[in-house]
């Protein structure tokens, strides 16, 4: 199965920084003590306080199955810049390879929430003119995703051959 | 006061008369028929009478009757200067069109980037003798420019000028020759129409429905023919209507088809423009052997993809795949070899040096065609159920519309190949000089990169790694 999601050629995957995987636990640890804290308030304050220390456990054990979850997430991103394509692989449960050649990127461009600015991090989107793949990089320094999103530019424009 | 004609011999120079407007539509500024402002008003004021003409009833009819007025002398107010400052004109290469009156709006579009070029006649403009001409351009449903109501041969005009601008000709180029591809015989379209399992078992149950009311006297039964006349009104006497009197024919400046009975249609896909194709087979078709053919354009976006996709809307399944061969030069679709998944669900594929070909579908065979330079993206995806079983999909992704390339359920190391096979092919197809654009002044141009990258490929050697053997 990983020969499959291999990288093209002798070349070997880009992987992104750890903060992507800090991002991630900060976003889905933030959820899990909103959704639990409201949870658990709720069902003691409706006279429940049982179900409401089983509530808050259950969350607090879907935080740390995220927790562990987010490295092996962040582990999974990489790309690769081949001569005529971008490969791209992400994802644990539903894995993905996306090959895009750079004669069909349309719009490149660098995007950071405030979070990923906190992080140092920024994600560099490429648009193609089907509406089904949206493709990012994410979790890259910002300076990196700079330089990315030029080269991947300069490359869109050199092998430009239409729609 | 003159002499007689004759008299002299040479007779007095005839005033020359006043050059057809249409006769050139390279130069001047044009705008709609004037007829466009009865029309508007006439619907402006139908559609107050209508709306607010019962509540205005209830205070009598003279107040409709003056409230009336004051609409239609309101709308003329509007159209009138909004037809006078609406024009539009050819400069150079580029269409500009000046629209609004409040908001002045001002568009030029470089024909170059034209995906599509259709003029449409509606059953109303046709008795005027007017015509709607629509330029298809690749951004999407707010894109398409909108001429109406122009006289019909100067909107032919109009149309030819902009194909040869597009074809990077000069605008008073003449019209390209075209050669007969197909007419659908109305017998055809109507036998294929009928000839569907689920328009047979809506009118079976129609019948059904309508003896249950006749014996019965029960009311209650016309109430379930209703979703049964509506469902078959859109999808049986909808097509009929519109594919009546069906002709395609080929041309230097693409496929042209002209279709209908109530809305005449006259349809242009330049070369080059169709993304992708997909032939249908239903299942009693197969038995007929004809078949559907539908494609890809990036012009038709949205709602007008509906009704505008279909290339061939009922054919021999030998002149479906002639129509293929067509649109995508210099490949042979039925040649290309398709290896089955061996899954539960028969759905094969096979990709060539020029095409990726997907066979799928038990009841309504679909044979979907994508050219290997236009695929936009490759995905490989596996679900957490496909990790386990080792199983792979491939998605080949193309601009919105009715094709959809995938590859499902393939083995992993397989799929790789395929996908493997689909970058290397698609990376040769690409060169610059294979764009779209000026097709007519690209001839030779292409002519020279297509020697050129068949040196290329003896260079590179023999590359049978195709991913079925």
């Amino acid at each position: 199965m990983d020969a499959a999601f291999a990288a093209p050629g002798d070349t070997d995957w880009t992987r992104v920084p750890v903060a992507l995987a800090w991002y991630r636990r900060l976003v889905t640890g933030a959820c899990c003590l909103a959704v639990g804290a409201a949870g658990a308030l709720f069902l003691f304050l409706s006279g429940r306080p049982g179900a409401a220390v089983t509530w808050a456990v259950a969350v607090l054990v879907a935080a740390v199955v995220l927790w562990l979850l987010a490295g092996r997430f962040q582990r999974s991103w990489g790309y690769a810049e081949e001569s005529a394509e971008l490969y791209l692989t992400y994802g644990v449960l539903m894995r993905q390879l996306v090959v895009v050649p750079y004669g069909r990127m349309q719009v490149v461009d660098v995007t950071a929430d405030l979070l990923e600015q906190a992080l140092g991090i920024a994600t560099v989107r490429v648009r193609t003119a089907a509406s089904t793949a949206d493709t990012r990089v994410v979790g890259l320094p910002l300076a990196d995703a700079v330089q990315l999103r030029d080269r991947l530019a300069a490359r869109s424009e050199t092998f430009s051959t239409g729609l | 006061m003159l002499p007689p004609n004759g008299a002299w011999g040479a007779p007095p120079p005839v005033p020359p008369r006043r050059p057809d407007p249409a006769a050139d539509v390279t130069t001047g500024i044009f705008r709609s028929h004037w007829l466009i402002i009865p029309l508007q008003v006439l619907g402006v004021t139908l559609v107050f009478v209508a709306l607010v003409g019962p509540i205005l009833s209830q205070f009598g009819l003279a107040w409709v009757i003056v409230l009336a007025f004051a609409v239609v002398f309101g709308s003329l107010a509007y159209a009138l200067p909004a037809w006078w400052y609406g024009s539009f004109g050819l400069r150079e290469d580029h269409l500009v069109v000046h629209s609004g009156l409040f908001l002045r709006s001002s568009r030029e579009i470089p024909l170059s980037r034209l995906q599509a070029v259709d003029v449409v006649r509606p059953l109303l403009m046709q008795v005027f003798g007017l015509a709607e001409l629509r330029v298809e351009l690749a951004g999407g449903d707010g894109s398409a420019i909108r001429l109406r109501c122009l006289r019909w041969r100067v909107a032919e005009r109009l149309r030819v000028a902009v194909l040869a601008h597009a074809a990077g000709l000069p605008g008073r180029a003449p019209e390209a020759p075209e050669w007969p591809f197909y007419r659908l015989p109305f017998l055809l379209l109507l036998g294929a129409l009928t000839f569907r399992v689920p328009v047979l078992l809506s009118f079976v149950l129609l019948l059904l429905l309508l003896t249950a009311f006749v014996v019965f006297l029960e009311p209650g039964a016309l109430a379930g023919a209703v979703p049964l006349v509506l469902g078959l009104l859109r999808y049986y006497w909808g097509p009929l209507a519109r594919y009546t009197d069906f002709y395609a024919s080929s041309s230097s400046d693409g496929l042209r088809l002209r279709y209908g009975m109530f809305q005449r249609r006259m349809q242009t896909v330049p070369p080059g423009r169709v993304q992708a194709v997909r032939v249908v087979e239903p299942l009693l078709w197969r038995a007929l052997g004809v078949a559907r053919v539908e494609a890809t354009v990036a012009g038709y976006a949205g709602a007008r993809q509906a009704d505008s996709t279909a290339l061939l809307p009922v054919a021999p399944r030998g002149r479906a795949f002639a129509l293929v061969n067509e649109v995508f030069p210099e490949s042979e679709a039925a040649l290309v070899p398709l290896v089955d998944n061996r899954g539960p669900l028969p759905h094969a594929v096979g990709v060539d040096e020029r095409l990726f070909v997907s066979v799928r579908g038990f009841l309504c065979r679909v044979t979907e065609i994508v050219p290997v330079e236009r695929m936009q993206a490759l995905r490989l995806s596996a679900g957490p159920i496909a990790q386990l079983r080792r199983r792979v999909t491939v998605d080949v992704d193309i601009p919105p519309g009715p094709v959809s390339a995938r590859a499902t359920d393939r083995n992993a190391g397989e799929g790789r190949r395929l996908l493997d096979a689909l970058v290397e092919y698609g990376r040769r197809a690409r060169v610059p000089s294979a764009g779209t654009e000026r097709w007519a002044t690209r001839a030779t141009m292409h002519g020279d990169s297509v020697t050129s990258r068949n040196e290329g490929e003896k260079t590179e050697g023999p590359n049978g790694d195709t991913p079925e053997s």
